[in-house]
């Protein structure tokens, strides 16, 4: 298979982008609140953990599966480093370092039995969701730790750029492009994408899937744990509650950046970045929902109503794509 | 429509939030958000106490405006864009006793003043003050009177709310006190905690019900949906012989005391918190000061803790709580500024 | 005796047989009649909502929005009676409905665009519980008719409670419906292979809307279940149905790739997941453990599964030489 070079112009993102854009100018000059520095800052906080939880289910639905452990996986890495931080007093570097390590290994248990039970990750990580869960508010007793040190809060409070950007949306630009020069340039990235795509023929020449998809779920398990350390940060304290009951409400984001940005469900195809501009887009959106004052109660409905339009259009580039590769 | 109107209009809209900002504000100009915790039934009377308090104080808002799920993100993301809205002041119940911390220090930076309601949050903060139930000293005294009514002797089982709810371990510590001056004639038999959704808190109190109904001599529900819960089932069942004090004033509850099925119910004030919460709010940007000598309370979260007041009820007054709540508000109002401010 | 053995309800059936004699002998409480009633009272309501996904799973997709089809018909019901002082048999014919307009949303969209259903289904979670939020406002309705608490709240002799009747009816249409009726096995040779299905010349639209209708109406049969037992219509009602929705019908052995599902089985899943609950109460075991319990349950079930289809391939293969 030849790596086609897209007409940057016809792509998902292209499309994304003139949204993104679309939509900052609509709420820029309807709404007062929007273009203020505290709310872009706000924004660039959001989504940058939004983008982090978007790429770690991404790199998951690249094997065709899904990974609903996101959240419980997420919060349960930032509590053990909140009891390394807080209880062990291990230095913030080390204790970083044991987290994602945490993080993958919780990934690694996914990928491992989803691969050898062959039963779709879905039921797999729908077990360990309430297991992880389950043992992290056992072993927390849902305390929260609230007393980590100070360097490691601050960096969520930082502010850069004239006080208009946090950090954290730094650190998840770089993990695009850390992420998109794995899967572009990379041997083993080529592979990853290789056994998502058509796992038959990816065995026939001598990869082995089943090493892939566990990569892929490990892969996910630490960039969750990254997620967990950003909200750590952010809001100042590892709380157990802090990802919603069973950290379900990762779950909407998780899915709505990946597949606004053109990531197919069916596994095999990747866009770092159109994940990048998906989680914008809808931090962008769920933020103007608030503005525009639809009122709280509805904004879930309205999040629903987006995820639904945008598989849909998803849906419709896909078959109108596919018409044009035909004719030509 | 024309871009340069747009623009000319914005910059209008910038020239006129500098002047009013500059200008010393006014009491119109107060635009108070009450943020609850995520959706609850005990926060609803917040909504009214907010427009009644723009009515009687002039204010220029005061809105119940609550995140969609019981989240601390979600909670702070909807205080973020409220402060985009135009809210200059936030009275909000904490998500977390410490993480909600971090969101009204940066509100505090925007100078915009903000303060705990209903639940207090950690200190050090910058909340101006923490205006809620004395949450401890409620489950304290809804124990004793439950003891009372169980004769002094027997077993008592707790049901409480969310974990992370910064009230549950208070509440939890507070029966445990209770029951120990008591003497050794009552015992905690179970706590059960972590039920504020209706049916898992459905499941769990009748399989212990099931199990230890008939050992079981009272019940002290600390949280709002244990209560209905618990109120219900002892309905349900019938029984008039297992002691029940529940809290708040959910219609079931009030329902089942009337019937004789549940002793009586610790009554907090959320109507008065939104209503004197949002009139204090607009003091304070008026450029009032708390008091270097207030009399603030302390609890184990902070030291600036001022008491809504909390009622015991049971079958004489059920029907004449709403009266005894309003006097404890207005009494807390008429000496406020007298106590607490100098302006 | 041996056929018997093979079933997937005859070894589950046992473990909770033995499992109740030994609970009962540390914990005579255990089969007091009121436990029992609350026993029975818990199954009553899951298995409802167990069967609303097993169907789904039969096809071989999933439905993540049973729980908010379920708690958008019990405020609606509840709502319509106190709000619009609509009689009991109306609003529950109105809330019935809705529940068939749902599935049926759900169904159309995901054949229509062949989205995956768990997309389609998260989207759909989102807006009904949207709905259900944006009409409520977080606020429970409270004004229930005395004969929907009276049934459920009554018993019909013994510990056996009134709610269980529907229930029980449910579970014997779907054992119908999937072991008796032409429209079952479409269901279930959609589920083992859709192309095989579509030869036969039965449209697979068809079966998929069908399957969600199904679904969408036992789903919000669930809710209004929910509303007797809880004697209010409050908004979180389905909120915890994701995870034992799933737990039941795998632990009887419903296959997630679709194609084979027991009913018997899955009911007695939930009568498992229902003990399992109870004695962790009883025993006042922290109820964290619950949640840890079911997960492992479900991996273990998985495992299981997972082992049979291998010992049937290897015989398989010892008897035909293809």
């Amino acid at each position: 298979m030849k790596t086609k070079i897209p007409d940057f112009v016809k792509t998902n993102q292209f499309g994304l982008l003139l949204l993104v854009i679309v939509f900052i100018l609509l709420f820029t000059f309807t709404t007062d609140g929007f273009s203020s520095r505290f709310n872009i800052y706000a924004l660039s906080r959001v989504v940058a953990i939004d983008i982090m939880i978007g790429l770690a289910m991404m790199v998951v639905i690249l094997t065709g599966g899904l990974n609903l452990s996101l959240g419980a996986l997420g919060v349960s890495a930032a509590m053990f480093g909140g009891w390394c931080m807080e209880s062990m007093g291990i230095p913030i570097s080390i204790s970083i370092v044991l987290i994602l390590l945490f993080g993958s290994f919780l990934g690694w248990i996914n990928g491992y039995v989803t691969v050898k039970t062959g039963v779709h990750s879905f039921i797999v990580t729908l077990a360990t969701m309430s297991i992880y869960f389950g043992f992290m508010t056992l072993l927390t007793e849902a305390e929260a730790f609230r007393k980590l040190p100070e360097t490691f809060t601050d960096f969520g409070s930082m502010k850069l750029f004239n006080k208009y950007i946090s950090p954290l949306l730094l650190l998840s630009i770089f993990t695009c492009f850390v992420l998109f020069y794995l899967f572009k340039f990379t041997d083993i990235g080529r592979k990853l994408i290789a056994a998502g795509a058509n796992p038959d023929a990816a065995e026939l020449s001598g990869i082995s899937v089943n090493r892939m998809f566990i990569y892929c779920h490990m892969l996910s398990g630490f960039l969750a744990a990254v997620a967990g350390i950003m909200l750590t940060s952010r809001i100042g304290a590892a709380i157990p509650s802090m990802a919603g009951h069973l950290g379900f409400d990762w779950l909407l984001p998780a899915f709505l950046a990946p597949v606004i940005g053109g990531t197919l469900l069916s596994g095999g195809k990747v866009t770092v970045f159109g994940t990048m501009l998906g989680a914008v887009l809808v931090t962008l959106i769920n933020n103007g929902l608030y503005l525009i004052d639809v009122g709280e109660f509805w904004v879930r409905f309205f999040l629903g109503l987006i995820l639904l339009f945008a598989v849909l259009l998803d849906r419709a580039r896909e078959y109108f794509t596919s018409k044009n590769s035909i004719v030509s | 429509m024309g871009g340069k109107m747009k623009i000319i209009s914005s910059l209008l809209i910038t020239f006129f939030v500098i002047m009013s900002t500059s200008v010393k504000a006014d009491s119109s100009g107060t635009k108070v958000a009450l943020v609850p915790g995520g959706p609850h039934p005990y926060f609803a009377a917040w909504e009214q106490a907010g427009l009644d308090a723009v009515k009687d104080f002039g204010l220029g808002k005061a809105d119940y405006r609550v995140p969609a799920e019981w989240d601390l993100s979600q909670q702070t993301e909807l205080i973020e864009s409220l402060v985009g809205q135009g809210y200059n002041a936030v009275l909000v119940f904490p998500g977390d006793a410490v993480g909600t911390n971090k969101i009204l220090g940066e509100l505090d930076d925007a100078g915009i003043p903000t303060a705990a309601l209903a639940g207090c949050v950690e200190q050090p903060t910058q909340a101006k003050f923490c205006f809620g139930t004395d949450t401890g000293h409620s489950a304290y005294l809804g124990t004793k009177e439950l003891i009372k009514a169980m004769g002094g002797k027997g077993k008592i089982a707790h049901f409480t709310g969310f974990l992370v709810d910064p009230n549950t371990t208070l509440r939890i510590n507070a029966v445990e006190q209770a029951v120990a001056e008591a003497g050794g004639g009552v015992e905690i038999i179970q706590v059960i905690a972590d039920i504020d959704a209706y049916e898992p808190a459905d499941e769990k109190i009748n399989a212990f019900m099931a199990a230890q109904g008939a050992e079981v001599d009272g019940i002290v529900t600390t949280a709002w949906v244990p209560a209905v819960v618990a109120a219900q089932a002892l309905t349900n069942m019938g029984d008039k012989r297992i002691k029940m004090v529940g809290i708040d004033h959910d219609e079931v509850v009030l329902k089942a005391i009337k019937d004789g099925f549940v002793h009586g119910t610790m009554l907090q004030n959320p109507y008065g918190q939104g209503y004197i919460g949002s009139y204090v709010m607009d003091k304070v940007r008026q450029g009032c000061e708390f008091k270097s000598d207030a009399p603030w309370k302390s609890t184990a979260q902070t030291d600036q803790f001022i008491d809504s007041g909390t009622v015991f009820v049971d079958i004489s007054d059920v029907d004449t709580y709403v009266m005894a709540m309003r006097g404890i508000s207005l009494e807390i109002l008429e000496t406020f500024d007298s106590t607490y401010l100098s302006c | 005796m041996n056929n018997l053995l093979k079933k997937d309800w005859f070894g589950l059936g046992l473990v909770i047989i033995l499992g109740s004699i030994l609970i009962s002998f540390f914990k005579p409480a255990f089969i007091s009649p009121f436990n029992l009633y609350v026993l029975m009272l818990s199954v009553s309501l899951m298995l409802v909502v167990a069967m609303s996904q097993m169907i789904i799973i039969a096809i071989g997709q999933m439905n993540l929005s049973v729980g908010a089809i379920g708690g958008l018909v019990a405020i609606s019901f509840t709502g319509l009676m106190e709000v619009y002082d609509v009689s009991v048999l109306p609003a529950m014919f109105i809330g019935l409905g809705i529940g068939i307009v749902c599935g049926f949303i759900n169904g159309y969209i995901t054949v229509k665009t062949g989205i995956s259903a768990f997309i389609i289904t998260l989207a759909t979670l989102y807006i009904f519980k949207g709905m259900n939020l944006g009409i409520t406002e977080a606020q429970p309705f409270y004004e229930i008719p005395e004969s929907v608490k009276y049934f459920g709240n009554a018993k019909i002799f013994g510990p056996i409670p009134y709610l269980i009747i529907i229930p029980v009816i449910i579970t014997f249409l779907m054992w119908v419906l999937m072991n008796r009726t032409s429209l079952g096995r479409y269901m279930l040779a959609y589920g083992n292979n859709v192309q095989s299905s579509e030869l036969i010349g039965i449209s697979s639209t068809k079966i998929v809307v069908y399957a969600h209708i199904i679904s969408g109406l036992l789903a919000a049969i669930g809710g209004m279940l929910v509303v007797c037992r809880l004697q209010l219509g409050t908004p979180n009602i389905g909120d915890s149905w994701l995870l034992p929705s799933f737990a039941a019908p795998v632990i009887g052995g419903a296959i997630l790739a679709g194609g084979k599902v027991d009913v018997i089985a899955t009911a007695f899943g939930v009568i498992l997941v229902a003990i399992i609950s109870q004695t962790l109460v009883i025993f006042k075991i922290d109820p964290f453990f619950v949640q840890i319990f079911l997960g492992f349950m479900i991996l273990i079930a998985v495992f299981i599964n997972r082992y049979r289809e291998y010992r049937e391939d290897r015989r398989n293969k010892v008897f035909s030489n293809e």
